[in-house]
C-alpha cells in the first residue's frame, strides 16, 4: 500500500496494468514515458523491462513518475505492468504485492474476449491472496485496440467485463497511438487521491 | 501482509547512523532500506553512480520471487539472497516483514563479512521500523481540509 515519508515529505502510490497477453500493457507504459510532460527530466523516470528475447513481459516493466506536489508532498506514482501469459501467474502474484491502484487493459477483439475474462478472474483471485477485494482498490477498464476492425462494440465489453452492481470506470484505447492512454492514468491517478482524501492513506 | 510505517526525520537520521556504520565496517558501497512493494525507502553510500529507484524497485521483486519460491519447498523463508559479479556483487536481506536491506559492494569482498556486518544492521533498522509503526500506526498525510475539487484537474498532461 502507499507509502508516505512525512520527512521528506513524499507519498508513493504504486499502479499496475493487469490484462492478459498482447492487450496493450507495455505500450501504455511505453506511451506514457515517450510522451508525458513533465517539469523536469528528475521527475520522470527510467522505464524498465524485463522481457524475453521475444519482447514478451516476463516479469515485470516498471516505470516512476512524479506528480505535482499535493499539500506539499511530492507523489511519487510508480506503474507496473504484469506478464500477460498465464504460465506467469505466480510472478503476478508479486508485482501486485503492495499495489494501490489496478488497470485493467482487455483486448477489445472478439476472440480475446475469453481471455480477458479469465484474466479478470485471476485478478480477483490474486488479490484473494493478499486478502484484498477489488472494491478495496481504484481499478479503472481500458478497452485497448478500438482502432482493429474485429474490435467488439463497447457495450458487449461491459456486458462481458463489467457487469457488476458498482461498475468500474472505463476507458476506449488504441494504446499503439497513444489514443486513450493519458485518459486512463488520469482516472486511476485521481481515484487514488480521492481514495487517500476520504480515508487518509493509511486507513 | 502489515503495511510499512510513516516516517518522521528522527527515523531517517537513525537509518543514516545504522547504515553509514555499516558502510563504514563493511566497505560495501550503497546501503538501501527497500520496501517490499519497490519502494526506495533510503539510502546511503555512492548512490548517485546508481539508479537506485530500478535497483531497488528489481531487488525487492527478485526477493520476493525467491521468498515465494521458498514457499514452494515449504521454507518458512529464506532470509537473504546473494549476487556475485566481476566487479560489484550485492545482497539482499530481510529486515523485517515489509522490508530488506540491499548491499551493493566490491566483488573482492566476500560475502560472509557482509552479512557480519549487514545482520545487527538489519536488526537495527527492524527495531527502528517497528519504534515507527508502534508510534502512530494510522498517521497519515492531512488531506481533511483538501476540497475534492483539488484533485479533478488531470495530473499528467500528454506532451504535444
Amino acid at each position: 500500500m502507499a507509502i508516505i515519508n512525512q520527512a521528506t515529505k513524499e507519498l508513493q502510490v504504486k499502479i499496475v496494468y493487469y490484462g492478459p497477453a498482447k492487450s496493450g500493457k507495455t505500450t501504455n507504459l511505453e506511451q506514457v514515458h515517450q510522451n508525458v510532460q513533465v517539469p523536469d527530466s528528475a521527475a520522470k523516470g527510467k522505464l524498465t523491462s524485463l522481457a524475453t528475447s521475444s519482447d514478451r513481459t516476463l516479469f515485470f516493466d516498471f516505470f516512476p513518475l512524479e506528480a505535482v506536489a499535493i499539500k506539499g508532498f511530492k507523489t511519487k506514482f510508480a506503474l507496473f505492468t504484469v506478464p500477460g501469459q498465464v504460465i506467469y501467474n505466480a510472478t503476478r502474484q508479486i508485482v501486485l504485492r503492495g499495489v494501490d491502484g489496478v488497470v485493467f487493459v482487455a483486448d477489445s477483439q472478439y476472440d480475446k474476449m475469453e481471455e480477458n475474462v479469465e484474466t479478470f478472474k485471476h485478478l480477483e483471485e490474486n488479490l484473494k491472496t493478499m486478502n484484498l477485494r477489488l472494491e478495496d482498490i481504484p481499478c479503472v477498464l481500458q478497452y485497448n485496440k478500438r482502432d482493429l476492425p474485429d474490435a467488439a462494440p463497447v457495450d458487449y465489453l461491459d456486458f462481458v467485463l463489467n457487469n457488476r452492481e458498482v461498475q468500474l470506470p472505463t476507458f476506449e484505447a488504441s494504446a499503439s497511438k497513444c489514443d486513450g492512454v493519458f485518459e486512463t492514468l488520469n482516472m486511476i491517478t485521481r481515484m487514488l487521491l480521492h481514495k487517500f482524501l476520504n480515508n487518509g492513506v493509511r486507513k | 501482509m502489515g503495511q510499512f510505517p510513516a516516517l518522521n526525520q528522527s527515523d531517517l537520521e537513525h537509518f543514516d547512523t545504522v547504515l553509514d556504520e555499516l558502510l563504514a565496517k563493511s566497505e560495501a558501497d550503497i546501503a538501501l532500506l527497500v520496501e517490499k512493494a519497490g519502494y526506495l525507502i533510503h539510502q546511503r553510500g555512492s548512490q548517485h553512480e546508481v539508479d537506485t529507484t530500478t535497483f531497488a524497485t528489481l531487488g525487492s521483486n527478485a526477493y520476493n520471487a525467491v521468498h515465494f519460491m521458498a514457499q514452494l519447498v515449504n521454507e518458512s523463508n529464506f532470509t537473504s539472497m546473494y549476487q556475485q559479479g566481476e566487479k560489484f556483487s550485492t545482497l539482499m536481506l530481510n529486515v523485517e516483514e515489509n522490508s530488506i536491506l540491499v548491499l551493493i559492494f566490491p566483488t573482492h569482498l566476500t560475502v560472509g563479512s557482509m552479512k557480519y556486518f549487514a545482520v545487527p544492521a538489519a536488526k537495527a533498522l527492524a527495531e527502528r521500523v517497528a519504534l515507527a509503526a508502534g508510534r502512530d500506526p494510522g498517521m497519515g498525510i492531512d488531506l481533511s481540509d483538501m476540497d475534492a475539487a483539488d484533485v479533478q484537474s488531470a495530473l499528467f498532461q500528454k506532451g504535444k
